[in-house]
């Protein structure tokens, strides 16, 4: 039950990390294993000394969008536009050509909506009811950035947004593979977009999290343009790869671990690639079951966030040379877990 | 190849109308609202001080003094909710754990409490870090899972005020598919100073109880609380001598890509949604005998939702009331869409079309039956609800009563 009835083509990918725009910094980074972390900056926290994150500084939103448009879009959005924009292009998705209803979007998506909230109830602590922005308000809400993107790009498909801890982007391709088995939808974007602020930092210090899941958090967005494989072939779409299968179990049951692995991997074990994805404490133990030649870490490199599994899944579909098998393993801490494999290439 | 007919077979609730499934049944048929005014929070600088909140809430009647410090507002909700909806299901130990999901429509979550760690940081003031834990909305499906020893699919969908109509749906369809045996799906909210404070900033909030579809409506009246469904496979269910007491038949999703607050004003789009709904479910809108309208009571809302009906049920409109139980429970934004969900299936079960309460005059635009002057019997046993969201988010659930003819589907 794990695979679908119909294959899921990859057509396009892109991404924004702190290693760049698109995937091609992120794929450089994890061949040459250089670390695009930097410090945290040593005024915004007090014990912030060696921890580093990866705040996507060189991002302007004005590159991508209008200035006035970019203003009225909070982080999230303004990485999921720009992303959006380019995976869309990459799959060569005029969204004209393809009615916008045909087209949906099925983000993960982390802390986003939390900055904005935290502006708007800081001007209300600050100043009450006048210091209250309805601008920023809109933009309190998790599916803000799916929303502008389907504003953006005309997209009227199924629309979804999920946030489940490490495994939020891995949640989403779930959900848009399925719509497009159904029939709900003939491409979907999918994938997950994140943001990282000071004041999360601060959150994260007020909880202990900093030196443990926080060090070395990330931000970002990686969204992967998926359709069904005899759809992309009829409009002449270059199938970068295929997914074959996602399992999903919410809990490893302590004592019953093996039977959730089971449903986790319950065919293949070898692999060429393997991405690891999400809290590497929580995925580390899944390891042990599977082997494979190349594994990756990108969160080591890029920084790790709740929904990173749009990055990773775009750059394994990168590394995957035709006809090679890949495994994306992503973990949370307290679940859940995700199992989804992909074939290289088209094989048709 | 026969498409399994989706059961349900437990629900569960609490909210600021009702405790529990038989107390709010009682307040769905006889219209009784719980609007009132708030002691959650400060809410004097608001032109609405209203909403319909949980009252006479005690953590400590249901939970150890730990827990009630560790879990959210919202999470003790859904918790609550969640254990009454399995308990009617009787699915406790029916099948292997990791053949149980959970799916969680999530909204402001644990904001209430994170706004008060803000608050003290803010002033400067050493803030309670335990504030902050349920933030985000995916902490109530875990909390769920490892609570209740469900060890299949976790999702939290967050798609605002249409997010637990969706967790429902996409549950079912986990199901469907055979990814799960059985899925406990719903939402959960609570009341927080962001929302109360935010709706009020747009100018959305009814200073006086909420009255869609009326003549000098003005908004919404906000809601809190929880509810859940359990859903298996109607002939697994029946297998384990489970009582039916519905039937998700299908459900649709789309996004209107038309402006982050305005709903897309024609109604094309949430006409659409509720004929993919239909077509999902196998279903001419002919079957369909009225409609839990996403009827928040705000101007624009409710004449977009009449036209839509009007694209989609034709010359038979004025056959389908469109009712709002909204000015029963207020609008419970993240758990909005599995509360009036189960309004639905009380309703259905009943054989009544419940009343739109807080009727204030007839408005020209909204020229459809809202049974504004009481409940309706019917003997119609499939009815839609509606959840409509920020961002134009919107979802519809095809609901069939227990009392379903099997030929359905």
């Amino acid at each position: 039950m794990e695979s679908f009835s119909c294959p899921i083509a990859v057509t396009g990918s892109s991404a924004v990390t702190v290693a760049g725009y698109g995937l091609q910094p992120v794929l450089e980074a994890l061949r040459n294993r250089r670390c695009c972390l930097h410090p945290v900056p040593e005024d915004l926290l007090k014990d912030a000394e060696g921890l580093l994150w990866g705040r996507a500084d060189s991002f302007r939103a004005a590159d991508f969008m209008p200035p006035l448009k970019a203003r009225k879009l909070d982080r999230c959005s303004q990485f999921a536009v720009a992303a959006a924009g380019r995976a869309l292009a990459e799959a060569g998705i005029i969204t004209d050509s393809i009615p916008g209803e045909r087209i949906g979007i099925a983000l993960g998506c982390g802390f986003g909506g939390i900055a904005n909230s935290a502006e708007f109830l800081a001007g209300y602590f600050q100043q009450g009811v006048a210091g209250l922005s309805p601008v920023l308000f809109p933009n309190t809400v998790a599916n803000a950035p799916a929303s502008n993107v389907s504003i953006e790009y005309g997209i009227k498909g199924p629309n979804i947004t999920f946030v489940q801890r490490f495994c939020s982007a891995e949640s989403a391709v779930l959900a848009a593979c399925r719509f497009i088995e159904e029939g709900r939808a003939d491409v979907m974007l999918a994938g997950g977009v994140d943001e990282l602020t000071p004041l999360m930092m601060k959150g994260f210090a007020a909880l202990g999290q900093l030196h443990s899941h926080a060090s070395g958090f990330g931000e970002g967005a990686g969204i992967l343009v998926l359709e069904r494989a005899d759809h992309a072939a009829s409009r002449g779409a270059t199938i970068k790869a295929r997914i074959q299968s996602i399992a999903t179990v919410g809990l490893l049951l302590p004592g019953f671990e093996q039977q959730g692995l089971n449903r986790l991997l319950p065919n293949r074990r070898c692999f060429d690639q393997l991405m690891v994805s999400g809290a590497e404490t929580a995925v580390r133990p899944l390891l042990a079951a599977v082997q494979a030649p190349q594994t990756h870490f990108p969160g080591q490199l890029i920084g790790r966030s709740l929904a990173m599994g749009g990055v990773t899944l775009g750059a394994l579909t990168g590394l995957l040379q035709p006809g090679q098998q890949g495994l994306h393993l992503a973990a949370s801490p307290e679940g859940p877990c995700f199992a989804i494999t992909l074939e290289g290439g088209d094989p048709a | 190849m026969t498409v399994p007919r989706i059961a349900i077979t437990g629900m569960g609730i609490i909210c600021g109308a009702a405790a529990n499934i038989p107390v709010f049944r009682d307040a769905i048929l006889e219209g009784k609202s719980g609007v009132g005014p708030v002691d959650l929070f400060d809410v004097a600088a608001f032109p609405s001080q209203i909403a319909v909140q949980v009252k006479e809430y005690d953590p400590r009647a249901w939970f150890t003094r730990r827990q009630a410090t560790r879990l959210s507002r919202t999470d003790q909700f859904a918790l609550l909710a969640a254990q009454e909806a399995l308990s009617m299901s009787g699915l406790a130990g029916c099948y292997d754990p990791y053949d149980i999901g959970v799916c969680v429509g999530g909204g402001a979550a644990g904001m209430f409490q994170a706004e008060q760690w803000l608050a003290a940081e803010l002033r400067g003031e050493t803030a309670r870090p335990a504030h902050l834990r349920g933030v985000l909305p995916d902490k109530t499906c875990t909390e769920l899972a490892q609570a209740l020893c469900l060890a299949g699919y976790q999702g939290s969908v967050t798609t605002a005020c249409s997010s637990s109509a969706t967790a429902i749906g996409w549950g079912a369809d986990l199901i469907r598919c055979g990814r799960q045996k059985a899925m406990l799906c719903g939402g959960a909210d609570s009341l927080a100073l962001l929302t109360f404070a935010g709706f009020n900033s747009l100018k959305v909030m009814d200073p006086e109880p909420c009255a869609p579809f009326s003549l000098g409506r003005q908004g919404i009246t906000l809601g809190e609380g929880a509810a859940f469904v359990v859903l298996e496979e109607e002939q697994a269910a029946r297998s384990r001598g489970a009582d039916i007491i519905g039937y998700l038949l299908g459900y649709a999703l789309l996004g209107e890509a038309h402006h982050m607050t305005a709903p897309e004003p024609s109604g094309e789009s949430a006409a659409r949604v509720m004929t993919a709904a239909l077509s999902a479910a196998g279903l001419a809108p002919g079957r369909v005998g009225w409609v839990n309208a996403h009827g928040t009571g705000t101007p624009a809302n409710d004449v977009v939702e009449s036209n839509a009906m009007k694209q989609v049920f034709g010359d038979r409109v004025q056959q389908v009331p469109l009712i709002s139980t909204k000015p029963i429970t207020g609008h419970c934004l993240g758990a909005a869409g599995s509360i009036e969900a189960v309004a639905t299936l009380l309703a259905l079960n009943a054989k009544t079309i419940p009343r739109t309460l807080h009727f204030r005059g007839k408005d020209p635009e909204c020229d459809l039956d809202y049974c504004h002057d009481a409940n309706r019997p019917s003997d119609c046993s499939i009815a839609l609800s509606n959840s409509f969201a920020f961002g134009g988010n919107i979802t519809t659930l095809v609901l069939g009563s227990a009392a379903l003819p099997e030929e359905v589907c």
